[in-house]
């Protein structure tokens, strides 16, 4: 063991995979390295690098403003400096399982919005698609380029105690935290120098490269210089740093829905030189909010007209309208289904069990063993509205479940996973904190590409099971061994 | 370039140059106000940003410290300097992948500098002069920032439109609201200090004295900051810049716009070139900068219609 002050007080939780200890002794291969590196700073040297990871942030504005009262309160993501490691095999095993059930999740979209055959089969049933909030009537028959709808998606993976990954949930619509991927990547170069050369880390630089190559072959119109936008909701939305990052590393125009106007079913943005014609977006704007014609009529955050064009084939949107029928957490438990029926293949990544409400045995089940089990909202995300079981006294678990029993379409249950814990940096010592992963695979004609890294968040509360940001959350960088 | 990206370029040096005329008026002000014989007031540096108030002209009674308060940390003056940076650090958000990162970490310091807790009480407890100046010097950095980091593109002609527009108007006001002084109170016309504090607010003292050797006088004052092309606050230097930034515009432009603003830019460039000292005087100084006023207001008005989208 090794004598620093700031490494004598880890105790791995009991029960829990730990990403750094085989068990309370030993440090795992791919940790020792960057263990040795760290035991050799005094506590104050690691403060430091703390302290200089938080001014990183603020002064680069990598902030995400929380409205509060009328004045928007900036505020950084936290960020622990002790990277979470992934090794190579654990990371081919992640990129196989997630390249397969993308395909499937592609393939099953095509389906759903063309012939259900799935349907037809009876593999998944009506019900559950046809009341899904996000299944839209509007992209029924339209066809996209390549038959691709889920471009980017940010699949959130967790690991139960014998290590095994998991699926909790498949972001299939606007997934965000990319930014911090590569800004994480950034700052860990400036707080450990020569560290990542040394420990033969993997580059996550590809990411805005590979996304812009796929934009472009998305391009209705053969021309040599398409024109590619990111549409973001403005600067008041909390993602908001990301989409300037992502527009500059890609060096496409960052419009908001009044820079676009749609004129015989085609789109156009305003210039100071008059109208330019645009060929792809990279929206950022839910569906909800694209066409004030079709969807949400208040909406000021899209362009009017977008879905005709879109129908026409004149334009191409990124990700595709209308994907939140794959997402929904109703819908998650038929994956390993589609994965069979499309692909013929057993999957690789495990499905968390997932009971559905709707079904007056499951719901009972659920009720019956409640303490051990996380309640979702299908369409909730953000962890917002959910029920943690283990944690909750018994009246919030009574208000609940009125709630559930008023719409049980509404819910599903999972067993409480408990999350792998990684060593994080607080207070001056190492302690285990529960950890998930965001890899995100990007679809394009060429096939799915993953950038080895991803987002790891993490629960800084002690205890915690609910890494989201809004919640206390925080994240780390992403190393993949070579 | 998208339009609105162009507004924003536009009115984001038009903030950050009216911040920084503001903070230098309330810097030589404040200096002035300690070494004034008579009663030294702080009513034409209101009336400039505030417009005529006289209830506002009430509560801050003629303290230093609550003007300072007012015109750099109140949220409720429209023109105060934590509205401007604000202003300009949302205008440079939304087109931040167009600029470079260095300025974009420029503004941020300086939006922070104006938001530290700290400033408002060395306002009003210790030097005020080393509070302004630790705001002049962001801005200092952030124009040269500029300078040395961004692209020589649409962009940047956008920008230095804004900046130069506003300077000219600011000289303009300036220059009315204090010649205006002096019809109330003719004695004026031959306080010299009167006239240093002026030339020292918009940063021309030292070029004056280089330049007239016959002491301070009210008309070449005027002189000075209307029509020297080598002062850089002069009003020509201001409006041959706007002439120079907007030629680098034409061929990213629409030809009728561009030469819809051409006429009106050359035609206010013009008559100011073909001003001299006497002529001026014999139009009235009043009349003659209501006129550049009007016009400076007009190239605004146009720029919005032609290039911003906002008809």
């Amino acid at each position: 063991m090794y004598k620093s002050a700031h490494f004598s007080e880890y105790n791995a939780v009991n029960g829990v995979w730990d990403e750094m200890y085989s068990d309370n002794s030993s440090i795992r291969d791919h940790y020792q390295r960057v263990i040795e590196y760290l035991s050799k700073e005094s506590t104050d040297n690691l403060n430091k690098k703390e302290d200089l990871a938080r001014r990183l942030f603020m002064t680069q504005g990598i902030t995400f403003t929380v409205y509060n009262s009328g004045e928007g309160i900036e505020k950084i993501f936290p960020f622990d400096i002790i990277p979470r490691i992934i090794t190579a095999s654990e990371w081919n095993f992640v990129e196989k399982g997630i390249k397969q059930r993308l395909t499937a999740l592609n393939l099953f979209l095509k389906d759903v919005y063309h012939n259900q055959f799935i349907i037809k089969d009876g593999i998944v049933p009506i019900d559950v698609i046809y009341s899904c909030p996000h299944f839209l009537r509007e992209m029924y028959q339209v066809d996209v380029p390549h038959d691709i709808y889920v471009h980017i998606a940010g699949i959130d993976l967790i690991r139960d105690e014998h290590g095994a990954f998991y699926v909790l949930e498949d972001n299939l619509r606007t997934p965000s935290g990319v930014s911090y991927m590569l800004e994480n990547r950034e700052i860990t170069k400036r707080l450990f120098p020569d560290l990542l050369p040394q420990c033969n880390v993997r580059s996550v630089t590809e990411y805005p490269t590979i996304l812009y190559k796929n934009l472009l072959a998305l391009s209705p119109r053969q021309i040599s210089n398409p024109t590619i936008v990111l549409l973001s909701p403005g600067i008041y939305n909390s993602a908001y740093f990301e989409h300037t990052t992502l527009a500059r590393l890609m060096g496409v125009e960052l419009v908001e829905g009044r820079d676009l106007v749609v004129n015989n079913h085609k789109v156009y943005m305003k210039t100071t030189t008059g109208l330019q014609q645009v060929d792809v977006i990279y929206r950022r704007v839910d569906d909800e909010y694209l066409d004030p014609l079709v969807f949400n009529p208040t909406s000021v955050l899209g362009v009017a007209g977008l879905m005709s064009a879109y129908r026409k084939g004149n334009v191409a949107i990124v990700n595709a309208i209308g994907n939140g029928v794959a997402d929904d957490k109703a819908i998650y438990s038929y994956v390993p289904d589609m994965i069979k029926y499309y692909l013929n293949e057993e999957p690789l990544l495990k499905n968390v069990p997932t009971y559905q409400l709707r079904n007056a045995d499951e719901r009972e089940f659920t009720f019956a063993n409640i303490n051990s089990m996380v309640v979702k909202k299908t369409n909730g995300s953000g962890g917002y509205g959910m029920l943690m079981g283990h944690a909750a006294d018994e009246q919030e678990i009574e208000d609940y479940k009125k709630e559930i029993l008023k719409d049980p379409r509404n819910f599903i249950a999972q067993p409480t996973i408990s999350l792998s814990a990684a060593p994080c940096y607080i207070q001056g010592m190492l302690q285990p904190r529960r950890i998930d992963l965001r890899p995100y695979a990007l679809c394009g004609p060429d096939g799915i590409e993953i950038v080895p890294g991803g987002l790891t968040r993490v629960a800084l509360k002690e205890g915690s099971l609910v890494v989201n940001s809004s919640q206390g959350g925080g994240s780390k960088d992403t190393w993949v061994l070579a | 370039m998208l339009s609105r990206v162009a507004a924003s370029f536009y009115w984001l040096s038009r903030y950050i140059e009216r911040s920084d005329g503001i903070l230098r008026m309330m810097k030589i002000n404040y200096n002035s106000s300690q070494d004034a014989v008579r009663e030294f007031t702080w009513e034409p540096v209101i009336r400039i940003y505030s417009g005529v108030d006289q209830e506002l002209m009430r509560t801050l009674d003629n303290d230093s410290r609550s003007v300072l308060t007012y015109m750099v940390n109140d949220k409720s003056n429209p023109n105060s300097i934590i509205n401007m940076i604000t202003l300009a650090r949302e205008n440079a958000r939304s087109v931040q992948e167009h600029i470079t990162r260095d300025l974009w970490q420029c503004l941020n310091e300086y939006y922070h500098c104006v938001k530290d807790d700290g400033l408002v009480p060395r306002l009003q407890n210790e030097d005020p002069i080393t509070a302004l100046d630790t705001l002049i010097r962001q801005i200092m950095l952030y124009y040269g920032t500029a300078e040395v980091t961004m692209e020589r593109g649409q962009g940047r002609s956008f920008m230095n439109i804004g900046k130069y527009l506003e300077r000219s108007i600011q000289a303009v006001d300036l220059l009315d609201v204090k010649f205006g002084s002096v019809t109330d109170n003719p004695d004026l016309l031959t306080d010299t200090t009167y006239w240093k504090h002026l030339l020292q607010s918009i940063g021309g003292y030292e070029l004056y004295l280089k330049t007239y050797r016959d002491g301070i006088e009210a008309q070449s004052v005027m002189e000075l900051i209307i029509l020297n092309t080598d002062f850089p606050r002069s009003v020509i230097y201001s409006v041959n810049n706007i002439h120079r930034y907007y030629e680098r515009l034409k061929n990213e432009s629409n030809l009728s716009s561009y030469r819809d603003i051409a006429f009106q830019i050359g035609k206010l460039q013009s008559y100011i070139q073909y001003s001299s000292a006497e002529s001026i005087r014999q139009i009235g100084l009043h009349k003659f900068l209501t006129q550049i006023k009007h016009d400076l207001f007009a190239i605004g008005i146009s720029l919005n219609e032609h290039y911003f989208a906002n008809s």
